[in-house]
Formats: C-alpha cells, sequence, structure tokens
C-alpha cells in the first residue's frame, strides 16, 4: 500500500461527554505511532489553536444547537475528510432521548430560568446534519474499530463497518452466552466491532453500536416472551417484567433517531 | 478386537501429571464466571479436569484451527519479508466426547480434501487425543446420527467405571500412553460394565430425528419444503451462532491488517458463519443468499444434503452446541422433523 504525506488531523466535540476522545488517549503507545503519520491542527482536550484547513476532522457527539450546527458545518467546510467519532455522532444516543419529549418543557425542566434565550434544536448525529466519509461506532467509541479506521485513512482505503452481531464476537472468544446464565442480551441485533468487551467481562449488551444491517427485531419480543426465559429473567429483573414495550425502549436507547434509516448506518 | 485395560483413577491421574509436566494438555474445564457450564482449554493442573462435564459452548476443533488465526506476517520497510506463524508445538487434548471424535474425523476429511489445509493438517498431527464417555443433555441427539459410539481419531477412549477407567487403545500412541501406568489387562466384567455404561447414555439421548440420515438427504434434495425454511427464519437473527458452534463447520474468512506504523502486518483468518448476511456477498456487491430464509435452508443443505453427498457421512454429529446456543430457540431436531412432517404431509399416499 501507498503512504501517503502528513495528514492534517482535528478533533471536535460537540454535546457528549467527551468519553470518546478519552478513550482514544487511552492508546497511549498506538495512538502516537499512528500520530507520528500526522500533523495536529485542533485537539481542544489536549491543546489550544486551531488552523484549519484539515484533512481529516474527527467530530464527538451530537448536534444540539444552532451554534454546534454552524459549527459542524464549518468543519466540514474546512475538512476533506470527515470522521463520526462515537456513537453520538454516528448514529444517535442518550443525547437524542430528549427529541421525545417538548424541547421547552425539558430545558426548563433542567436549567430552569436559565433555559430562556437557549438556541436549541432537535438532538442529532453528526451523521444526520453533514456528509460523514467514515463512522467509528461504540459508547464509548471501540478503540480497535477507532485504530482500524485511521490507518485506513492514512492508507487511503475505504472501511466497511462489520456487518455482523456482537454474537459472533462472543463466539470467537469462547464467552458463556449470558442467556445461558437467564439474563437479556441485545448482542443478537447489534454490530459487532467492540470486541463484545461487555458479555466478556460480565455485563449484557446494551446495544450501543447499533442494530446490524437487516436486524430481525421483530424475532426478539418472540423470544422475551418465551415461558421459561421469562420466569429466569423476571427473577433476575426483581419482578420487572420484560415485555415488547421494554424491549423496543431498550433497543431505542442507542438507535433512536429515526430520520437514519438503517441503510444510511453502514460505511459512507 | 480393540485392546482393553482397566486404569484406576489414581494411574490416570499421575499419568495426566506426567503429561501436563512435558507439554500442553487442553481438556474440559470449569467455567470461573458460572459453575456448571465448561470450556475447553489448557489444564494448569490434573484437578481442573472435569471429567464428568455436560457440553462446552466451543468445540476442541479450536486446537486445531483457532477461531482467529493468525496466518503469517508481512514487513514492508524494505523488500516484502514475510514470515509464515508455525503452527505450535504438540499438544494432548483429553476429554474428547464421542460426538466431538466424530466431528474431528469429519474436519479431517473436508480439511484434507484437495487443496488440503495444510495449517490444519500440521496442527492435527501434533495432538494426541484421549476421548471420554458423555453424559448427554436435552440437546443431544447422536444416536440419530451413528456417532454415540464414535471413537476414531482418538488415541485412547475412557469410560468412567466404578474402579476407574476402562481404556480402549485405538492407536500405537495409546499404548505408549498407558505403557508406563499400573493399568491392567481389562477382564470379561470391565467390558461389560462399560458396554451398560454405553447402553445407558444411549438410553438417556431422548431427542430423536424422525428420519435416517440418507432420506434426509432425499427430503432436502427432492425440496418443496420453504414454508419451513421462512417460518424458521422469522425467528433467526442471523446472528452464526450456530455456525461458529459446531464442530464440523469449517468455513472461514481471510483479513490483511496493519501495524500501527505502517511499514508492515499480518494475515489472519478466522471462523465464519454461512447464516451471517454477508457471507455470500461477492465484489459488485450481490449476495448470492440475502434472503433469511435461504441461508437458513443453506445451513441444513450444507449438514445433510451437499456434504452427505460428498464425504458419506452427516456434517452434523448430534451434539446440539447450534440448538443450545439459539438464543431465538431454533432447535435443529425439532425444525430438520418439521421438514420431514412437512414432506410427508405433501406426499401422502
Ligand atoms: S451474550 Fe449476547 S452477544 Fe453474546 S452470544 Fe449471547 S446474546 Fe449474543
Ligand atoms: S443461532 Fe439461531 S438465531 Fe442465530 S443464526 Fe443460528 S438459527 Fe439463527
Ligand atoms: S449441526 Fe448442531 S448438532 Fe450438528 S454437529 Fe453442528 S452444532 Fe452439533
Amino acid at each position: 500500500m501507498r503512504r501517503s504525506e502528513k495528514k492534517r488531523i482535528a478533533f471536535f466535540d460537540f454535546a457528549c461527554c467527551e468519553g470518546c476522545q478519552l478513550a482514544v488517549l487511552e492508546l497511549e503507545e498506538t495512538l502516537l505511532d499512528l500520530l507520528s503519520h500526522t500533523d495536529i491542527a485542533a485537539w481542544r482536550e489536549v491543546m489550544t489553536g486551531d488552523e484549519p484547513p484539515y484533512d481529516v476532522a474527527f467530530c464527538e457527539g451530537s448536534i444540539c444547537t444552532r451554534a454546534d450546527e454552524e459549527r459542524l458545518l464549518r468543519v466540514r467546510r474546512d475538512a476533506k475528510i470527515l470522521v463520526a467519532l462515537g456513537t453520538c455522532a454516528a448514529i444517535g444516543c442518550h443525547n437524542n432521548l430528549r427529541n421525545r419529549i417538548d424541547t421547552r418543557e425539558a430545558l426548563e425542566k433542567v436549567y430552569g430560568k436559565a433555559a430562556r434565550g437557549m438556541d436549541v434544536t432537535e438532538a442529532r448525529p453528526v451523521s444526520a446534519v453533514v456528509d460523514t466519509d467514515y463512522r467509528i461506532l461504540g459508547c464509548p467509541v471501540s478503540l480497535p474499530e477507532f485504530i482500524a479506521v485511521f490507518k485506513a485513512i492514512l492508507t487511503d482505503q475505504p472501511y466497511r463497518l462489520p456487518n455482523e452481531p456482537v454474537c459472533v464476537e462472543c463466539k470467537l472468544t469462547d464467552t458463556l452466552c449470558v442467556y445461558e446464565k437467564g439474563r437479556v442480551c441485545l448482542g443478537p441485533l447489534t454490530r459487532c466491532g467492540c470486541g463484545a468487551i461487555c458479555t466478556r467481562f460480565g455485563d449484557v449488551c446494551h446495544g450501543c453500536r447499533g442494530l446490524v444491517d437487516e436486524a430481525n427485531l421483530a424475532a426478539m419480543p418472540r423470544v422475551f416472551s418465551r415461558e421459561h426465559l421469562h420466569a429466569i429473567m423476571g427473577a433476575v429483573a426483581s419482578g420487572q417484567p420484560l415485555d415488547e414495550e421494554r424491549i423496543r425502549q431498550m433497543i431505542a436507547l442507542y438507535n433512536n433517531y429515526p430520520e437514519l434509516k438503517i441503510e444510511d448506518r453502514g460505511d459512507a | 478386537m480393540t485392546a482393553t485395560h482397566l486404569i484406576s483413577e489414581d494411574a490416570f491421574a499421575s499419568l495426566l501429571d506426567r503429561l501436563i509436566q512435558d507439554m500442553p494438555v487442553m481438556g474440559p474445564v470449569e467455567r470461573r464466571d458460572q459453575p456448571g457450564f465448561y470450556r475447553f482449554d489448557r489444564l494448569e493442573k490434573t484437578a481442573d479436569l472435569q471429567v464428568a462435564y455436560t457440553t462446552t459452548t466451543i468445540p476442541p476443533k479450536k486446537f486445531f484451527f483457532p477461531p482467529v488465526d493468525e496466518m503469517f506476517t508481512f514487513d514492508q520497510s524494505g523488500p516484502l519479508h514475510i514470515e509464515e506463524q508455525a503452527e505450535g508445538s504438540p499438544f494432548v487434548l483429553v476429554g474428547v466426547h464421542p460426538c466431538d471424535l466424530a466431528a474431528i474425523e469429519a474436519l479431517d476429511a473436508a480439511y484434507a480434501f484437495p487443496p488440503a489445509d495444510m495449517r490444519w493438517i500440521r496442527r492435527r498431527k501434533q495432538a494426541v487425543i484421549i476421548g471420554m464417555e458423555c453424559r448427554p443433555d436435552d440437546y443431544c441427539f447422536c444416536t440419530s446420527l451413528g456417532t454415540a459410539d464414535a471413537r476414531a481419531p482418538a488415541d485412547l477412549f475412557l469410560t468412567p467405571l466404578d474402579e476407574g477407567y476402562l481404556a480402549e487403545v485405538h492407536s500405537p500412541m495409546g499404548s505408549v500412553l498407558l505403557s508406563d501406568t499400573a493399568a491392567r489387562q481389562a477382564t470379561k466384567n470391565d467390558r461389560k460394565a462399560a458396554e451398560q455404561v454405553l447402553q445407558r447414555k444411549i438410553e438417556a439421548v431422548t431427542a430423536r430425528l424422525t428420519t435416517s440420515v440418507s432420506q434426509l438427504a432425499d427430503i432436502l434434495e427432492y425440496g418443496g419444503l420453504t414454508a419451513v425454511w421462512r417460518e424458521t427464519a422469522e425467528r433467526c437473527y442471523s446472528c452464526g451462532s450456530c455456525n461458529i458452534t459446531c464442530p464440523t463447520c469449517f468455513c472461514f474468512s481471510i483479513e490483511d491488517t496493519l501495524d500501527a506504523d505502517l511499514s508492515g502486518g499480518q494475515r489472519q483468518r478466522s471462523w465464519d458463519a454461512c447464516q451471517l448476511l454477508d457471507f455470500a456477498r461477492v465484489a459488485g456487491g450481490h449476495n448470492f443468499r440475502g434472503d433469511r430464509w435461504q441461508r437458513v435452508r443453506h445451513r441444513w443443505h450444507r449438514k445433510f444434503l451437499y456434504l452427505y453427498r460428498r464425504f458419506g457421512r452427516p456434517y452434523c454429529t448430534g451434539c446440539g452446541r447450534c440448538s443450545r446456543a439459539c438464543t431465538a430457540d431454533i432447535n435443529i431436531v425439532d425444525i430438520t422433523n418439521r421438514l420431514v412432517a412437512h414432506f410427508q404431509q405433501e406426499h401422502k399416499p
């Protein structure tokens, strides 16, 4: 493969916890290796200054205000390649939950009087506002995928999001399925690429990487209504019955930007 | 006739102790995160071996073909340099149930089919295999597939008895294993006791196919089963768990990855699964089995028709792992019997 000239890269954060950038910084040595092929033009979390234009702009978070939107459009104009970094930016995450309630009502509840004058819009992932060239999923972002995308950009290659459910990664790592422990898991519907990090360490899959292509949503309520499973889970979830509505809510936590069709969630 | 010996538990334990000191010994161990569930792993000590384990999520084929197998590394900082990754060193695999033995034999045939898979063949040659009589669970149906008493390719096969194990010697390596132990010739009574263990096991296997494997192949070949495929597909996630946990599935995909310094990288292959959406997607975007029901059908066709015709055996040993792994509760025995019933319904005299 061809090695490119040094690329000018930048990181931008919008409405989010900045956990994805933090996760990226945890790459330490590997990050230094990757950065050795680049010059940093902007990265508020690690340095001051911002010198456009950029070859690559990593954008994290959701777009929640007019100001966010303008800033993102500006970054898009100044960047050859724009990467949606993490679930908030790529497909919509917790931020978007507030779209289900009246924005004014939510603002007043949280900010009281200070809410007046806030120029708030519907919460949207970056990818619903501008064209993205690459997307990296995960809450926080999956580091192996970040590395893979970074290398793809450095070598001018496309990156294809893995299109398999998390179950594949459980199996490849010989992890006991949480269903065998009587717990519920969104892994069969969720796009892998995380290395099954949650299930390997004793949790269930919460679906933070969004739906896999052609996820069989209709199959899941049937699974959950299975008598015996229901009985076990009823006990585990301390009496809270899992009905179809709750399953849909669980799934919606990370797949809640309905305007973004499943086909749009694949690789750019 | 197979030579049989009686080896006491203590004598077998000291044999394992010695083997563990000499080389890696793999066997069923209890999962730390969930007692009562097992996985094949390296034994640190003899006591780790769980003789009475039921089944494991992933079959022992992972020692001959790791789920992610690094084939070679390459370096392009100078002229292209390729370094093949060795397949490891000799090891012992202990505690393999008859269905899993049959599955290793099936994979031997598949991977020896030209072009032979040398990585599989070389790793297989490094292994000494000690089989073990099993305890069936609700998912097992080996009796429908003729694998309940499979022995090949074990070197030694053990049946737990009151006094220790009945040890059947199935290869010269098997007798080498026993040569330095306090095993004695088995008596007629010992053999009879082992025979009873097998009989009791066969009776304990309750799940059953309602047809023979050769009739099943004919039914699948005849076709007209789309209704069953479609109704099964409605429930299926296409998650591939049924393939990846299967001891006879052998498909893999190959991928190159670059190191972070971009001057080199590695080529690796990992287990693939025909139930996954993109399995049969080719360059240009066409997907040969883009509909879920086509993928469901393909699994049955592979297991019970195509490979049965090619190798003279179904590529299913009745281990039940796929049914257990399926979070959508798609049970291979149920679906197969539904196919048979559907066929019979359509062809009533
Ligand atoms: S734990 Fe979840 S992701 Fe893993 S195999 Fe089970 S259902 Fe699939
Ligand atoms: S394990 Fe079950 S849900 Fe998953 S692909 Fe196989 S049959 Fe379908
Ligand atoms: S198809 Fe299912 S029952 Fe048959 S060998 Fe594979 S995992 Fe076992």
